[in-house]
């Protein structure tokens, strides 16, 4: 329970660090920026750049846009919420279809053979053009762009979960160790129970960690895609507008940087969560 | 030679097996394989290190296939035998599942087998009792040593009541107390359901004190070379392991084994 606990401090305090080191930076380093090995490298520290930590969080009790009603502060936590509902999502269906895949794989063969080089090449494709390709697919002509741009975010998304859990899944499939199969088949076990009594159980501490970047990947692919695709509600949208109003608002950037922070650390969060869940029977690391 | 009581437990006609059959690295295990198992019956198999013991019992478990020869168990080819779950099997390696307790890995095969789970409750409590490790009946097996372990999984054997057991070294892992409490429980439980065990061993004390028949195997190609009839009777007992006929068993097995290895030390067999 205290290593909970202690798990639990290490966030402010680790949030407390990072903002001593940029205060830090701020009153010692050059105000215009400066030059190291003779390459101009270190930022500039004026408040146009780098606002003050307070500055940033106290933007975000001020309203968005001048004279609005909504605080900075509602608006980028219901785009951080609606980015993390469409990450969620695509972590989920990546996962879920990165397991069925790599059982799929596991069962014929013949599916392995088919599909591991489309797998292995489609994760080359870099994912900024996948966006505007799915959306190019879907919804050529449509005017419906709204709904379908959350779908190929969510696509996007699912495409990125989806390869490390099924590449980790069919791994641990693939590792069952031969005694327990013998065991199995001395009990005419079918395969499916097989499956299920043995091969799967066996491959969840390969499949826990996968989940782990599937979350984090996940979280990369729907930004990157609102970002690319300009979807109104997201998080990454708030970054790319913000960033637009640095030079008359310089914080207001970061507050849309604290909701993407705040995003991929709440889905880290949850994927542990669903670690410990799966690995709760496991012997603990070392034993 | 005794296939002529009606249907024996195990019958092994000229089963020779070879891995790995026409590439560099071919191993002839087993040539020449004749024997059997009368119901009831207690068999040893003792050999060298690499004789072929495993494969032989692997074979009547129908987990590999022979290269040549047939297998009969209960009546039935081996592979229908395995489907019908006739035996029960201990292997070298315990091959508990981490991520279940100890009484449900020894449930296990009665899951497989439909039981409702009260049934199966009541059976491997039943089980852990002889084991002697009741108190670590929701324990996880890597919360065990490994004798313990190995118990556990000699329990997960015995829970169907089969007919028939197949044991490769299952008290390998066990220190002499633990071992000779097991052996005298695997007797008594044998002697009670009239199982059958054909029960693969490194320890030629152990192979003499537990069989009414040892079967002494020689490697490269492993083969039978001997049949040494035990004839202490049913009734064993500690007493048993210092009756001078014990002892003259134990040498006379011991020299079926030397016999094998004229001069040679004899690798990877227990003399203890
Ligand atoms: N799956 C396999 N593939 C290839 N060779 C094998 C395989 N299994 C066993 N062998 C070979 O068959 C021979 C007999 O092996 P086996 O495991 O039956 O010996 P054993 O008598 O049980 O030995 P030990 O007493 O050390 O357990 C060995 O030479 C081994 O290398
Ligand atoms: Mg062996």
């Amino acid at each position: 329970m205290s290593a909970r606990v202690r798990k639990l401090v290490m966030f402010p305090v680790a949030f407390a660090f990072v903002a001593a080191a940029w205060e830090g930076y701020k009153a010692i380093g050059p105000a215009n920026g400066g030059r190291l090995l003779g390459m101009r490298l270190l930022p500039r520290t004026n408040s146009r750049t780098m606002p003050h930590v307070w500055e940033m969080v106290s933007r975000l009790g001020r309203p968005e846009v001048r004279g609005g009603k909504q605080t900075i502060l509602s608006v980028v936590t219901a785009a951080t919420w609606y980015s993390f509902r469409v990450a969620f999502t695509a972590f989920v269906i990546g996962a879920v279809l990165g397991v069925a895949v790599a059982v799929l794989m596991a069962r014929f063969r013949l599916v392995e053979r088919g599909l591991m080089p489309y797998l292995i090449m489609s994760q080359t494709v870099p994912i900024i053009v996948l966006g505007p390709l799915i959306i190019g697919l879907m919804a050529y002509g449509s005017r419906d762009l709204v709904s379908k741009t959350w779908i190929a975010a969510t696509l996007l998304g699912v495409f990125l979960a989806f390869f490390p859990v099924a590449v980790a899944t069919l791994r641990g499939l693939q590792s069952t160790p031969p005694a327990s199969m013998e065991l199995m088949d001395s009990l005419a076990s079918p395969w499916w129970r097989t499956l299920s009594k043995l091969r799967f159980p066996a491959a969840v501490p390969f499949i826990a960690p996968s989940l782990r970047i599937a979350g984090a990947s996940a979280v990369v692919g729907v930004v990157v895609a609102e970002i690319s695709l300009g979807i109104r509600a997201g998080v990454g949208r708030l970054i790319l507008s913000y960033g637009q109003e640095a030079t008359s608002d310089p914080p207001k950037l970061y507050t849309a940087v604290f909701g993407a922070a705040a995003l991929g650390l709440v889905m880290a969060l949850v994927v542990a969560v669903i670690d410990r869940q799966m690995m709760r029977r496991h012997p603990p690391e070392g034993v | 030679m005794d296939t002529a009581v009606p249907n024996p437990a195990v019958v092994v006609s000229g089963v020779r097996k070879v891995f790995n059959r026409g590439a560099t690295n071919q191993v002839d295990a087993l040539i020449d394989i004749d024997f059997t198992v009368q119901r009831g019956e207690f068999v040893s198999l003792i050999g060298p290190s690499g004789c072929g013991k495993s494969t032989l019992l692997r074979l009547i478990a129908d987990l590999i296939e022979p290269t040549d020869g047939t297998l009969v168990v209960n009546g039935k080819p081996a592979h229908q035998a395995r489907l019908d779950q006739d035996y029960g099997i201990a292997s070298q390696h315990s091959g508990l599942f981490d991520w279940r307790t100890v009484e449900r890995n020894i449930e296990l095969p009665l899951e497989l087998k439909g039981w409702d789970k009260s049934r199966r409750r009541a059976r491997s409590a039943e089980m852990l009792a002889l084991v002697k490790l009741s108190e670590f009946a929701t324990h996880m097996p890597w919360q065990l040593s490994g004798g313990m372990q190995q118990r556990v999984a000699i329990a997960r054997a015995l829970a169907a009541h089969a007919e028939l057991l197949l044991m490769d070294e299952p008290f390998g892992a066990l220190d002499e107390m633990t071992r000779e409490h097991m052996q005298a429980e695997l007797l008594r439980i044998c002697s009670e359901t009239g199982t059958t065990v054909v029960f693969v061993t490194h320890s030629i004390p152990e192979a003499v004190y537990l069989a009414d028949r040892v079967v002494v195997m020689s490697p490269r190609p492993g083969r039978i070379t001997a049949m040494v009839d035990v004839g202490l009777g049913r009734d064993r007992s500690e007493l048993t392991r210092e009756a001078t006929e014990f002892f003259d068993r134990v040498t006379e097995v011991r020299e079926a084994l030397r016999g094998t290895h004229v001069g040679d030390p004899i690798m990877g067999v227990d003399d203890r």
